[in-house]
């Protein structure tokens, strides 16, 4: 099913769409706001952005350096070619343990993983202990963002989930009162979590250290309390240097959620006394991407999710559309890379308006990747027929002045004359779906170009300008 | 070591660009004054509190939590004593945590707390309420200037910037999600 298939669904309530789209649009202002408070934000995109490509460009050597910096730590280092191999190490960890209750913090690759199935078909108990995640995971539904999760449910669904699952009162929607009942509620949760499952924003070479950051502090209160720690990190997840940070820190929240940082930057390096610290290192197609040139500029994302809240497309579309891990813009090329045939629409979805590439605190060419995937779907023949065909005939009329003229002929006369029925035929013409066609003039602008009086001739001016 | 180890470490390698140079990173300036910490701090939902001095400590927390029954401290005499054992169900009931913080960011109104000043690793989120302590000759401008002041960032230890919060519900800002509910600096 394509992007627009399952857009089409969100777009049935015109209200939700609309403040869905508000609310984003709130979110990037707030971004922007807090970018302007920085002199020298644009200065700390390029440094992030050349910290990210030099890192790419010496990959396995960080790598290497990182795993022998964690295990000098007394941290246990796993290697997932795929997400099979991630999801069979964290169980194979958690039933070594004896465990079956895991909390978990927010960890995008978990997700593209698919863990929580996997662990709960395995008899685990695995609770997302973030506040949006354990609402979405209640309704059994995927994230719709990456940082705001439940960014799609307005608080009356929320309260009716919680009603549900947590005994709140009916029709309760108080976010401040609904946020207290899920607080009590996870708090018995961590205090029997025995496997704390984290995900990484940053891992260190030089000290091994991984960076956690969160606001509501689930990942600092799951991993101290629980006997052994495992984070999961996809490989791009490295940075150099300890002084590299700040500059990640300091871009990060505020092109998240226009915060000044994060409440929580966690730096896990060792385990605590007699506890275990367990850090999953996971491919899952990753080294595919660094090696195509005109992508893999990609690897650079941080996970702050503005090029979603600023991109037209996504407010208005939802992030469960994307139907993909990672929606919105970025998703929009990195899914590709996983599976051409399956995310062939999601490069489309895009004005390519370039806002995307805007925001981008680490300096990802989004819209322009969005371009190139179109030209590598195309010649792969994973673009629909009808599009194909059609491009390829606007090709060839726009490429030849004369069949451009008799076409603009033939189209002002069948506007004026095709009933509307035939003209708005969805399958015939998918663009005026939700579009009225123009009033068709009566001559061309060439026509009434021929037709004027030829102006005189203009004197050169002898002063230049 | 693994044969995926391997796989991944090879295909970087041979996957990866002509390398690139990594840039130096400036400190910046910026202002570092307890002015513009308290004003962050503020957005953030935290406050700050001046303290005359050290001695001053266990009286104004009095002052300001009345209400905190079990406290724990590594500054004052706590009502809980904490250490690297201290069993979860007792963590689960403290009220108020003290405890000394390193160094504060004046940008963003984060302040280092390293493992050795927690009393234990949980203590900082589990505890409903937080105060920490911090020499104002201690801020500093910006995270460049943090990270370059610390000698490394040990076994576990964190910034923290404010209350525990969320806005997972409609983006309405709610203080007090998992860890402590609230956050107040005792300036000195």
């Amino acid at each position: 099913m394509s992007h627009a298939i399952r857009a089409d669904k969100f777009l049935l309530d015109a209200d939700r769409t609309t403040w869905h789209d508000e609310t984003l649009w709130f979110v990037r202002e707030k971004r922007d706001r807090a970018v302007y408070a920085v002199p020298e934000f644009q200065e700390l995109r390029e440094l992030a952005s050349q910290i990210k490509n030099h890192t790419l460009s010496r990959l396995d050597l960080y790598l290497q350096e990182f795993e022998a910096a964690a295990q000098a730590n007394g941290v246990h280092v796993h290697w997932a070619a795929d997400a099979a191999e991630h999801n069979a190490i964290i169980l194979d960890i958690i039933k070594k343990q004896g465990a079956t209750r895991v909390v978990k913090s927010k960890s995008m690759l978990t997700e593209e993983c698919h863990l929580n199935p996997y662990l709960i078909q395995h008899g685990v108990e695995v609770v997302d202990t973030d506040l949006g995640e354990r609402i979405i995971q209640f309704r059994d539904e995927a994230p719709s963002h990456i940082v705001l999760p439940a960014i799609h449910l307005k608080k009356e669904d929320v309260g009716d989930t919680f009603h549900t699952h947590l005994g709140t009162a009916k029709g309760e929607s108080d976010p401040q009162r609904l946020t207290e009942a899920a607080r009590q509620h996870l708090r018995s949760k961590f205090v029997a979590g025995e496997v704390a499952i984290s995900g990484v924003n940053f891992a260190i070479a030089e000290t091994g250290a991984v960076v956690v950051c969160t606001n509501e502090g689930n990942a600092d209160l799951g991993v101290n309390l629980a006997r052994v720690h495992i984070a999961a990190m996809g490989i791009e997840k490295i940075i150099p240097r300890l002084t590299d940070l700040g500059v990640f820190t300091r871009l990060l929240a505020r092109s998240a959620t226009g915060q000044p940082v994060t409440t929580y930057t966690s730096h896990f390096a060792k385990p605590a006394p007699d506890k275990e610290m367990h850090i999953v290192i996971v491919d899952n197609g990753r080294t595919q991407q660094l090696g195509r040139p005109d992508f893999r500029a990609s690897l650079k994302c941080i996970r702050c999710g503005a090029c979603m809240n600023t991109c037209p497309v996504y407010r208005r579309s939802g992030g469960h559309s994307y139907d993909f891990t990672v929606p919105g813009p970025i998703g929009a090329i990195l899914s590709p890379n996983i599976d051409m045939k399956k995310h062939a629409s999601l490069p489309f979805a895009s004005t390519l308006c370039g806002s995307c590439t805007d925001v981008c605190p680490v300096k990802i060419d989004i819209h322009t990747q969005l371009y190139k995937w179109r030209q590598v779907l195309g010649e792969a023949n994973e673009i629909p027929a009808s599009k194909k065909w059609g491009m390829k005939f606007m090709g060839r009329v726009l490429a030849s002045t004369r069949v451009y003229g008799l076409g603009g002929q033939f189209a002002r006369r069948a506007l004026r004359l095709l009933p509307h029925g035939l003209t708005h035929a969805p399958s015939f013409n998918a663009w005026a779906v939700a579009r009225e066609l123009p009033e068709a003039p009566k001559q061309s602008f060439r026509e009434w170009y021929a037709k004027q009086p030829q102006p005189a001739p203009q004197p050169q001016s002898q002063v230049p300008a | 070591m693994s044969a995926s180890r391997d796989r991944i470490l090879a295909a970087a390698k041979a996957n990866k660009p002509e390398e690139l140079p990594l840039p130096e990173v400036p400190l910046f300036g910026g202002d570092a004054t307890a002015e513009r910490f308290t004003t962050v701090l503020a957005g953030i939902g935290g406050t700050v509190v001046w303290l005359d001095g050290l001695e001053s400590l266990a009286p104004t927390v009095q002052q300001l939590f009345p209400e905190a029954q079990n406290t724990a401290s590594a500054l004052f005499r706590g009502t809980v004593p904490v250490d690297a054992q201290t069993p979860t169900g007792i963590l689960a009931a403290i009220d108020l945590a003290v405890l000394q913080g390193e160094i504060g960011v004046a940008e963003n109104g984060a302040i280092w707390l390293p493992e050795a000043n927690m009393l234990h690793r949980a203590l900082p989120t589990i505890t409903q309420h937080l105060a920490l302590v911090l020499d104002r000759r201690r801020l500093v401008a910006t995270m460049h200037q943090a990270y370059a002041q610390l000698p490394g960032t040990g076994g576990y230890g964190k910034f923290v910037a404010g209350p525990s919060k969320t806005a997972d519900i409609e983006q309405s800002l709610v203080i007090g999600a998992h860890g402590a509910r609230s956050l107040v600096v005792l300036l000195y």
